[in-house]
């Protein structure tokens, strides 16, 4: 809110514009955003926060500061009239939308009069563009003490108003020149004919006053700030009154602004007769609630002491009315005050009068943790993806429309009802599509050897009722090795590279051939297990989105659900045996498609004694010496007793009979 | 006699270990061989000797000459060959080494664990929850009822007509404070969204928040807390200041700012929990109380390493992650 200095002053003429001024502003929770000087004022632009709509004008300001200044506050000028209770220009008030209603009714007012300078120039430092001399007061009188009002040009008025909720279908032409289809939960004025105005957002076209407008009835009400809310949401459509109608404005303060606005139109235009009158249903607001609170409970939640009378003289220039009786004091909420409903709130006022600065910072008692922390896979796990080369990247959950229908039936996506746009209106089922996104912005930029990793939520739709979330670790590797020095060295990374960096980080992984997974190519795919758990998949992306993404160079991918992984918490020390480690060869001829775990499979199921390591280390075709899909598998074993030294004999007979084993199990012949 | 010419060799083998250049060898032949080399003496000494031994001691000096040659020889040939190579290839050892891996960590990673580490200095545990929420854990239970003008703070993506994605990580408060009880310290870092976007804005972004319960916790605990926080994550003393403000779920409320070149800048926020809340997850309110604070990774993040522009956090340019390759 912009609050110029100058009126503040003719509110609260002791008040002075410094420094001191700002900081009290910000100190009360009044954030001062900017300060700005004008030709002859200076204007400070406020943060106001939604709970404080008593300080949507510059009386209710001048009000709050008084909290610390104590300076006297100066009323503006009033013109006194006293409500007419006959001749009702008013129907039927739903009270549930305005409890309160007021309204002035002018006859043969002036409105071709000029306003005065003063007032367009402080409506336009406030930001309102001035209209004719009824508009311009209305706004002015809303600025200085806050309460909306509008104004209705009476001959356009069939019969009487009335106030009620919005019928189906039912259309309102607005003065901002749009129109509305309404519905019933939309709260409008009336006449005997037509709507006449969103209450509390905007009035009607029709009925706006015009500089040849003769007669006039101006609306002073109390709005319930929740319709008043939904109507505003439901158009988007915010303006000076809905903003303060849906924040609240005091329902007590009618004649106040009715005085007021009379006495300046007294002051600048001619007007006739004038007619106040009111239809009030107190019971339907909330005013005069009392808070009773325990004087310790000031000091058991600020943690520092504040003298009573300091309390109790804080709490008076803050219009509480506080009373006490031994330890409890009683306060009485003032109608502008929306934001105080129990002791809470009364400690933050105090705290807020006295100022946050004076509580000195204390030491938060030492504890242990209580044990609820969840292991957070990626502290543990990132560390060793970097050291492996890889950079981690961080993308939004959000991906464009019609990404993933290639891969994943639509029914599984979740979509953004409210996208901020089409590119952004899908949740992510997989991290592929963030990494080969990222990949590629990388690669336009001449960025092509690749090893990124990065861990986020996938998001995936069962049914109606049910959207799961999978803590998702994946990463992505493309180009040559990373990094490599001299040309000879460099070699174009592969599916083992991959499979190579994942059995590091996590040792024990077992990879099973696969061709289930959509974004993966077909004939190079892995599913993977760690303890026979199911816990991701990796491979070479498929030729689809090779395709739809334009990338020539082979990209390797994995996904890992990081939730469903065992992670390694501690250790239980094996006895090291002081032997020599024995190392034999068995190289052996089996059917090209049994693949190599299968055959370490059956060898470690075995548990042969004294095999301590074992591992394929050359895979060979030779049609001619072989035959047709036959393939000589070398096996190297490691050998070791904890004992005593092996013997030739003893490894020999254990490589019998391993490769007695395999004879059996794969029909494996010794390669001469 | 035999004893005498053993120790010869030995000396000149010892001279010969510790010899590295040709021309250290010329002279130390010399000194076996030359003129007046030790061995020449040895020679001219044999017409001193008996005339029956000089044939002998003749044989002897002869075979210990071979042997020096041969050393000397050997010696030669190795410390040409030495010279050899090193002319044929300069070992150049500022050539690049191998398999070098420079991976690095994301910026607001690296920013969430200097967080959470200096928290959990103070007690705070680690928690997360579900990106996906009720309106209930992300909005009524944090007492934001839905006419509440607060939820315009809030620019709520919905992904069903009550489901959404979380505004803030302040709904795992709620579930952690529905299944555990009091005292708790638990910190919950996480993506959170909002319909927002612009230059300072992204519809995704990071938050972590802190929340602590138990009997007896203050306003100025927090303020205790919060300013060892600040400056152990700034790693320096700084002007810091407390205001109040207006967050539904906390009262008293308070956001912290920070001045950096002369200007407030808003880093924090922070309250005494709201009643209404503890209420909502059925902790008794006279007995206990607390404190929750929150703040924006990015924002913070930005201040720390200077980055002005908030999207190049969601970029990914291996350019700009690279630079945070030796921070952990």
């Amino acid at each position: 809110m912009k609050l110029s200095t100058n009126w503040l002053k003719e509110i609260t003429p002791g008040i002075k514009i410094d420094n001191k001024l700002i900081e009290s502003l910000t100190s009360l929770g009044l954030e001062v955003s900017s300060v700005s000087k004008t030709k002859k004022d200076t204007i400070i632009d406020l943060d106001i926060t939604p709970n404080r709509s008593d300080c949507l004008s510059i009386y209710g300001v001048a009000r709050d500061l008084f909290s610390i200044y104590g300076k006297t506050i100066k009323l503006p000028k009033q013109k006194k009239i006293s409500v007419k209770k006959s001749q009702l220009p008013l129907a039927k008030i739903n009270n549930i939308i305005s409890p309160i209603y007021s309204c002035l009714a002018i006859e043969n007012i002036d409105n071709k009069v000029k306003t005065p300078q003063y007032i367009k120039t402080r409506l336009s430092d406030y930001g309102i563009t001035a209209n004719n001399i009824i508009v311009d007061i209305l706004n002015y009188v809303m600025i200085e003490i806050g309460q909306p009002m509008h104004a209705f040009d009476s001959d356009k008025i069939n019969g009487k108003l009335s106030i009620r909720f919005g019928k189906k279908n039912e259309t309102f032409h607005a003065l901002d020149g749009q129109k509305y289809l309404l519905n019933n939960n939309i709260p409008v004025v009336t006449d005997s004919d037509t709507v006449q105005a969103i209450a509390g957002v905007i009035g009607g076209k029709d009925s706006s006053v015009q500089t040849n407008t003769k007669n006039i009835i101006i609306e002073c009400a109390y709005f319930n700030p929740e319709f008043v809310r939904l109507a505003s949401k439901k158009f988007r459509l915010q303006t000076d009154a809905s903003y303060r109608f849906e924040r609240g404005v005091d329902p007590l303060m009618h004649s106040f602004a009715i005085t007021r606005v009379l006495s300046l139109l007294n002051e600048h235009t001619t007007l006739h007769k004038t007619n106040y009158f009111q239809k009030a249903n107190k019971s339907k607001i909330k005013i005069n609630n009392k808070i009773k609170i325990n004087i310790e409970k000031f000091e058991k939640i600020l943690g520092q002491q504040i003298p009573k009378t300091k309390i109790i003289q804080i709490l008076e220039r803050l219009n509480f009315h506080p009373v006490t009786f031994k330890n409890m004091i009683t306060i009485i909420v003032p109608s502008y005050r929306f934001d105080i409903e129990n002791e809470y709130d009364l400690i933050e006022e105090l705290a807020r009068v006295v100022g946050y600065n004076y509580f000195k910072p204390t030491p938060l008692p030492v504890t242990t943790s209580a044990n609820i922390g969840n292991n957070n896979f990626l502290e543990k796990y990132s560390p060793y993806f970097i050291a492996r080369g890889y950079h981690e990247t961080i993308s939004f959950s959000f991906l464009p429309k019609n990404l993933q229908n290639n891969f994943i039936q639509s029914s599984n996506i979740i979509t953004i009802k409210n996208p901020i746009s089409e590119d952004k209106s899908e949740l992510r089922t997989s991290l592929i599509y963030s990494l080969i996104k990222t990949y590629k912005y990388n690669f336009s930029r001449q960025i092509h050897d690749i090893k990124i990793f990065e861990n986020g939520n996938t998001y995936t739709n069962y049914n109606a009722n049910s959207m799961k979330e999978v803590n998702t670790i994946s990463g992505l590797i493309s180009g040559k090795n990373y990094n490599s020095n001299l040309k000879v060295d460099t070699k174009d990374l592969s599916f083992f590279d991959l499979k190579g960096d994942l059995l590091s980080i996590f040792p024990g992984l077992k990879f099973e051939s696969s061709s289930k997974i959509k974004t993966l190519n077909n004939s190079c795919q892995a599913l993977i297990f760690q303890n026979k758990k199911y816990i991701g998949y990796c491979g070479e992306i498929s030729n689809e989105l090779y395709h739809e993404n334009s990338i020539k160079n082979n990209v390797y991918i994995f996904e890992l659900f990081a939730d469903d992984i065992t992670m390694k918490s501690s250790v239980i020390y094996k006895k090291i045996s002081p032997f020599p480690r024995v190392k034999r060869d068995l190289t052996i001829l089996v059917d090209d498609n049994i693949a190599g775990r299968d055959i370490i499979d059956a060898i470690e199921r075995e548990s042969f004694k004294y095999m301590i390591n074992i591992k394929i280390n050359d895979i060979f075709y030779n049609r001619k010496e072989f035959g047709e899909d036959i393939k000589s598998v070398s096996i190297e074993f490691c050998f070791q007793d904890t004992n005593g030294t092996l013997t030739d004999n003893i490894v020999n007979k254990q490589i019998n009979l391993i490769f007695n084993h395999l004879a059996k199990c794969f029909k494996a012949k010794l390669r001469k | 006699m035999q004893k005498k010419y053993s120790s010869l060799i030995s000396t000149l083998k010892d001279n010969l270990t510790e010899c590295d250049s040709l021309n250290e060898l010329s002279l130390i032949k010399s000194q076996y061989l030359g003129k007046q080399g030790k061995l020449t003496l040895e020679f001219s000494r044999i017409k001193d000797s008996k005339l029956s031994e000089r044939k002998e001691l003749g044989r002897i000096l002869n075979n210990i000459k071979i042997k020096i040659n041969g050393l000397i020889n050997k010696k030669s040939e190795s410390l040409e060959n030495t010279n050899k190579k090193r002319q044929l290839n300069f070992f150049d050892v500022t050539l690049p080494g191998r398999n070098i891996s420079s991976g690095s960590r994301h910026p607001i990673s690296i920013t969430i664990n200097t967080i959470t580490k200096i928290l959990n200095n103070y007690g705070f545990a680690s928690v997360s929850g579900p990106e996906i929420e009720d309106e209930f854990y992300n909005f009524e239970a944090l007492n934001i009822p839905a006419s509440h003008p607060a939820r315009d703070m809030h620019d709520t993506f919905y992904v069903t007509d009550n489901k959404l994605l979380r505004t803030h990580t302040s709904s795992v408060q709620i579930h952690t404070m529905l299944t555990n009880k009091p005292p708790l310290r638990i910190m919950t870092p996480g993506k959170v969204y909002r319909c927002d976007s612009d230059p300072t804005h992204s519809p995704m972004f990071h938050q972590i928040e802190g929340l602590c319960v138990d009997k007896d916790i203050n306003f100025c605990q927090l303020k205790g807390l919060l300013i060892n926080f600040i400056e152990q994550f700034f790693g320096k003393k700084m002007e810091i200041r407390f205001r109040p403000s207006y967050f539904p779920f906390t009262e008293p409320s308070a956001e912290i700012d920070i001045k950096f070149n002369n200007q407030w800048l808003e880093v924090l926020g922070c309250g005494i929990v709201h009643p209404n809340v503890l209420k909502n997850v059925k902790i008794n309110h006279k007995q206990y109380s607390g404190f929750a604070f929150g703040l924006g990774i990015e924002r913070l993040a930005m201040l720390k390493y200077g980055i002005t522009d908030l999207r190049i956090f969601y970029d990914n340019d291996i350019s700009f992650l690279s630079q945070f390759g030796v921070l952990k």
